[in-house]
């Protein structure tokens, strides 16, 4: 028990924030919107942590998986409930496809571009989001520039009630489901000789080398299982939230943006940093927007940089360093 | 048979030849050290070895292996470590961490769990007597503290062989001795092979190398007895120049 204890501990408080966000939408009035977007934030985060975190590569690309994710569970429902197909299934598949997509657009860009190193890859992966959109705007792959909506095969494949409650409440749970999987497997990735590998090659790759890691194989499983997550996260919060699918919009560099200021904020490569950031990120960019309409961005950049200048390791990289050695420490990835 | 073996390896960096035609053999548990002025080639020769550079010429045997064009991963699980001169720890994780992922990733990495690897890292702390820092930031370390943490990393790999670059260039003539003491003391328990190169640290060489090759302008020049290596004439001469005319 003691060692269990030892090897998940620190997933405790990172599902405890979770529960807490989840009770606060289901229990304060509107609240639920607020919260289900810190979900998709920490989904977010959680999800790209693994690879901006754990190798310290940064993909400008990344919002790509999100949007080839989506674009798999929009084909699932489109095309099974042409095929008359109804039920959970057509939805599983849809995940799955969510998962298969980004899995193999994550293989091809990083079998090439993960050879690279640091700032290289950065370079190499700038645009990989818009070449996409403009393969499937220019190719009319997946119906084009026109995008699809999808609200009546969704209708037609669930029923009006179930879907209603999909778009409005249950994708936000798989949201939560999704984003605490992520934090799992980064965990399990931390505990493993993965994470070992992972953590030797973001400090001295060429160090890594010589003690006998296999850079570029860890690398990509980083790339592979965080691009599977994202695929998720996009394939929950972009289609079955709102059915419907742009390629401008799901291949929008803003996210990714977002994505790596949400992993820095919060401490890249540790496991609760993602989530603290989304909460920082997401309730500044609420209520400031509330408060200050228009002015959010030019209150939201100084405070950014305060919160970096203060926390250089990011929020939890600095909590981590000051309870090492504590009793709390077991607690605290 | 012996543990490693250059024949006649061969490195050119475009018109420069770096290493020229070397060939060396080293046994188990033997401790060469190589020698050379700065430039002579020593540490082009070691990046070969550890699979840095690959070579124009020649073949690198290791345990009777031909590993001339592995990449430095495939070489380290065989049994091959290695220190930098300039000690290159991962700064952000523990220092015990630091030592495991050497036994993670070395000749026993497949065999040992990771909590037997975090074990094993502080026995070798212990023996460096760096347990007292386990838990610290390997970046926070002293200088000195780093290259011993290089070593007991190095170590935790279960190697066959060590290279050691210049593993004492910079230190104290007191922990130069105490270094020295401990690396003999381990590859005699353990039975490693230790390639050191030192650049002018001849108290290192004195005490640690069974045998000593010198380098000159990338070929070898002399291999012998540590003894009989530095009172050759010849390796007086390629440190301070011909004596003047009589």
């Amino acid at each position: 028990m003691g060692k269990r204890l030892s090897t998940y501990g620190p997933f405790i408080p990172v599902l405890a924030l979770y529960v807490i966000i989840f009770l606060v939408g289901k229990g304060v009035q509107g609240m639920w919107q607020v919260m289900a977007m810190l979900t998709f934030y920490c989904a977010l985060g959680q999800a790209f942590n693994i690879f901006l975190g754990m190798t310290g590569y940064v993909d400008f690309g990344y919002v790509a998986f999100l949007g080839v994710g989506t674009y798999g569970m929009a084909l699932s429902i489109t095309y099974l409930a042409h095929q008359g197909m109804t039920g959970p299934a057509v939805i599983i598949i849809g995940f799955l496809l969510a998962l298969i997509f980004p899995a193999l657009l994550s293989m091809a860009v990083g079998a090439v571009a993960l050879r690279l190193r640091g700032a290289y890859f950065a370079i190499a992966t700038i645009g990989v989001n818009e070449g996409f959109r403009y393969l499937i705007e220019g190719a009319k792959i997946w119906n084009g520039s026109e995008g699809m909506i999808f609200t009546s095969e969704l209708n037609q494949v669930l029923g009006r009630d179930t879907a209603s409650g999909l778009s409005t409440f249950w994708a936000d749970v798989y949201l939560f489901i999704i984003a605490a999987l992520a934090a799992l497997v980064t965990l399990h990735f931390m505990r493993s000789r993965i994470g070992y590998a992972l953590t030797a090659l973001r400090e001295d790759e060429d160090a890594a080398k010589v003690m006998g890691i296999n850079v570029t194989k860890y690398k990509i499983i980083a790339f592979i299982t965080s691009a599977c997550f994202a695929g998720l996260v996009g394939g929950t919060s972009w289609a079955l939230k709102t059915p419907y699918v742009f390629p401008p919009e799901v291949f929008e560099i803003h996210y990714t943006i977002e994505a790596i200021i949400i992993v820095l904020l919060g401490g890249a490569g540790t496991l609760m940093g993602p989530v603290i950031g989304a909460l920082i990120y997401g309730l500044s960019k609420y209520y400031l927007s509330i408060i200050l309409p228009g002015f959010q961005l030019l209150i939201f950049a100084p405070i950014i940089i305060v919160i970096i200048i203060a926390f250089p390791d990011g929020v939890m990289g600095v909590v981590k360093q000051r309870l090492r050695g504590t009793s709390l420490a077991r607690f605290i990835e | 048979m012996s543990l490693l073996k250059l024949e006649k390896v061969t490195k050119r960096f475009g018109g420069l030849v770096a290493v020229n035609n070397v060939s060396l053999e080293i046994s188990e548990g033997e401790r060469l050290g190589i020698v050379g002025p700065n430039g002579s080639g020593k540490t082009t020769l070691f990046n070969l070895i550890s699979g840095v550079h690959i070579p124009d010429e020649g073949r690198i045997t290791f345990r009777g292996q031909d590993i001339t064009r592995f990449p430095p991963y495939k070489r380290a699980p065989l049994g091959l470590g290695r220190t930098f001169q300039i000690p290159r720890p991962f700064a952000s994780a523990t220092v015990r961490e630091n030592v495991a992922v050497g036994a993670m990733f070395g000749t026993l990495g497949k065999e040992l769990s990771v909590n037997e690897c975090l074990e094993l890292a502080d026995h070798y702390l212990d023996f460096m007597g760096l347990r007292a820092h386990a838990d610290k930031q390997a970046g926070t370390l002293t200088p000195v503290e780093k290259k011993l943490l290089e070593i007991a990393r190095a170590l935790a790999m279960k190697p066959r062989l060590i290279l050691m670059d210049e593993a004492m260039a910079g230190m104290h003539p007191k922990d130069i001795d105490k270094m020295v003491r401990l690396i003999q003391e381990v590859s005699d328990r353990e039975n490693i092979a230790v390639v050191a190169m030192v650049e002018h640290i001849m108290r290192a060489v004195l005490g640690l190398a069974q045998r000593v090759v010198v380098l000159h302008q990338g070929a070898k020049l002399v291999d012998s007895s540590t003894k009989e290596a530095l009172n050759d004439p010849r390796v007086v001469e390629v440190y301070l120049g011909h004596p003047p005319e009589e």
